[in-house]
């Protein structure tokens, strides 16, 4: 039994108070991501024992399919919502680059799935009609992907796991998304957007009971040339706004 | 015992078959097997000692043991919500054995609380107990790609079968209500037609002696 092909089903090794030994994010153990306190909401929590316990990369999406809306903690007693069990059970896991993708990307707009590079490469989806044009079309047709919380819940990985180059070339593509998304907050529920999550999570600091790592803004990241100036859909609307 | 021959040469008095007879081979093999064992140990303390630590004789995990999965489906607890049970006297005392609340067969436990009792299923006694070894396969990307399209597939069946009219929903409720009727008339009918072949009352057949007559 090699360590690579299992991982342990509970969560006692990640929080091992004697140390931990597997994978790391950014050198540091991944559930250190999330406060104490919320670690250990999740961790009492009877979603988190009874339906996150075992999971692997592939069952975890059995549960995201069941999800039915995204949110920190919620209630006096700061319950942590079943989205909330799930990104931490992500975390435990530190699936690969590829498996997020499919997460964030799955979709069976073109039933032939070939090979793997597509969905490397592409953000988008194979979606027909925006795949044509290197710059995304906002009113293309939407809905990619079946499974809208996966998506969410894979971009509020990527938001914490990932380099922030490969963070904004791959979030930046779901701000075309215009799903709606149930949210639960402290008290009830409110209604947001896929694309307003993820501006949330490119711009806020504290979202989902988590204070985000310090994203290096756009502009710094243009000025040392690893990205692109961004391209924006909108940008022939705007300036079809100004000439007139 | 040789070939059972008495001293005066004459072979072994009568019916010897009620003594007990043993395998050789197979007490042969059982002590090399030992014999095995002691020395492998004895070696294995040798060699902890000579780091300085203390030799421990751990269980060895069984041949047969599975990979742990996901639960596949909600634990129920809500099917024994209201029902009275009678238990005996030392039911709400202790874990062990049968008791009042939620039992684990496999560790003869009784827990009062269903987090105890989710608890101990992922526990490490537990686990053992049901010859699962803690660790869970790594899904590869085909892995996550063939259950996502089952999921799709999933979702697209269940949708079908969701009817959203409301005249149609009508209909379908009062057809099974309608079937169920039948069932229950049926049975209601076999049930008196049995009852008129055995006699219309159900008393107990009293037998004169000299037919009655005193």
């Amino acid at each position: 039994m090699s360590k690579n092909n299992t991982h342990r089903a509970d969560e006692r090794a990640l929080l091992d108070d004697r140390g931990y030994s597997g994978a790391l994010i950014r050198g540091q153990n991944p559930a250190l991501l999330f406060e104490k306190g919320v670690r250990d909401r999740i961790v009492d929590s009877y979603y988190w024992k009874e339906q996150c316990f075992g999971l692997n990369a592939a069952t975890l999406c059995d549960r995201a399919a069941e999800v039915k809306f995204v949110g920190g903690t919620t209630g006096i007693m700061g319950k942590p919502t079943p989205f909330l069990c799930l990104a931490f059970k992500l975390l435990q896991l530190v699936p690969e680059k590829e498996v997020i993708l499919e997460y964030l990307n799955f979709s069976t707009a073109n039933l032939d799935y070939e090979s793997d590079d597509d969905h490397v490469k592409s953000e988008n989806g194979d979606e027909g009609p925006s795949h044509s044009n290197g710059v995304e079309d906002p009113n293309a047709a939407g809905k990619m992907g079946e499974f809208k919380y996966l998506r969410a819940l894979a971009a509020f990985y990527i938001r914490l796991a990932w380099e922030p180059v490969e963070i904004y070339k791959t979030l930046e593509p779901l701000l075309t998304d215009f799903r709606k998304l149930k949210r639960r907050t402290k008290d009830g529920f409110a209604v947001t957007y896929m694309d307003q999550l993820v501006d949330d999570l490119l711009t806020k600091d504290r979202i989902f009971a988590t204070s985000l790592w310090k994203l290096p803004s756009r502009a710094n990241l243009e000025d040392l040339e690893l990205l692109e100036p961004r391209e924006s859909p909108l940008e022939g609307e705007v300036e079809a706004l100004d000439m007139d | 015992m040789g070939d059972k021959a008495g001293a005066y040469g004459t072979s072994g008095g009568g019916d010897t078959a009620f003594r007990k007879t043993w395998d050789r081979e197979e007490y042969a093999q059982k002590a090399a097997e030992r014999d095995r064992k002691q020395k492998e140990e004895g070696k294995a303390r040798y060699e902890a000692a000579l780091e300085g630590k203390k030799y421990r004789r751990r269980a060895s995990t069984p041949d047969d043991v599975r990979e742990t999965e996901a639960r596949s489906s909600r634990l129920d607890f809500s099917s024994m919500v209201g029902k009275t049970m009678l238990v005996p006297a030392g039911a709400g005392v202790g874990k062990r054995g049968r008791g009042a609340g939620f039992y684990c067969e496999a560790c003869d436990l009784t827990f009062k609380d269903n987090i105890q009792y989710v608890e101990h299923l992922n526990s490490r006694q537990h686990l053992a107990a049901t010859g699962q070894s803690g660790d869970v396969k790594r899904a590869t990307v085909e892995e996550v790609r063939g259950r996502l399209l089952w999921l799709k597939r999933k979702k697209e069946d269940d949708a079908r079968d969701v009817v959203i009219d409301l005249d149609s929903r009508l209909e379908m409720h009062k057809e099974r209500e309608d079937a169920e009727r039948e069932e229950k008339r049926r049975k209601r009918r076999e049930k008196r037609k049995k009852g008129k072949a055995d006699g219309e009352w159900d008393l107990p057949d009293i037998k004169y002696e000299n037919d009655g007559i005193i």
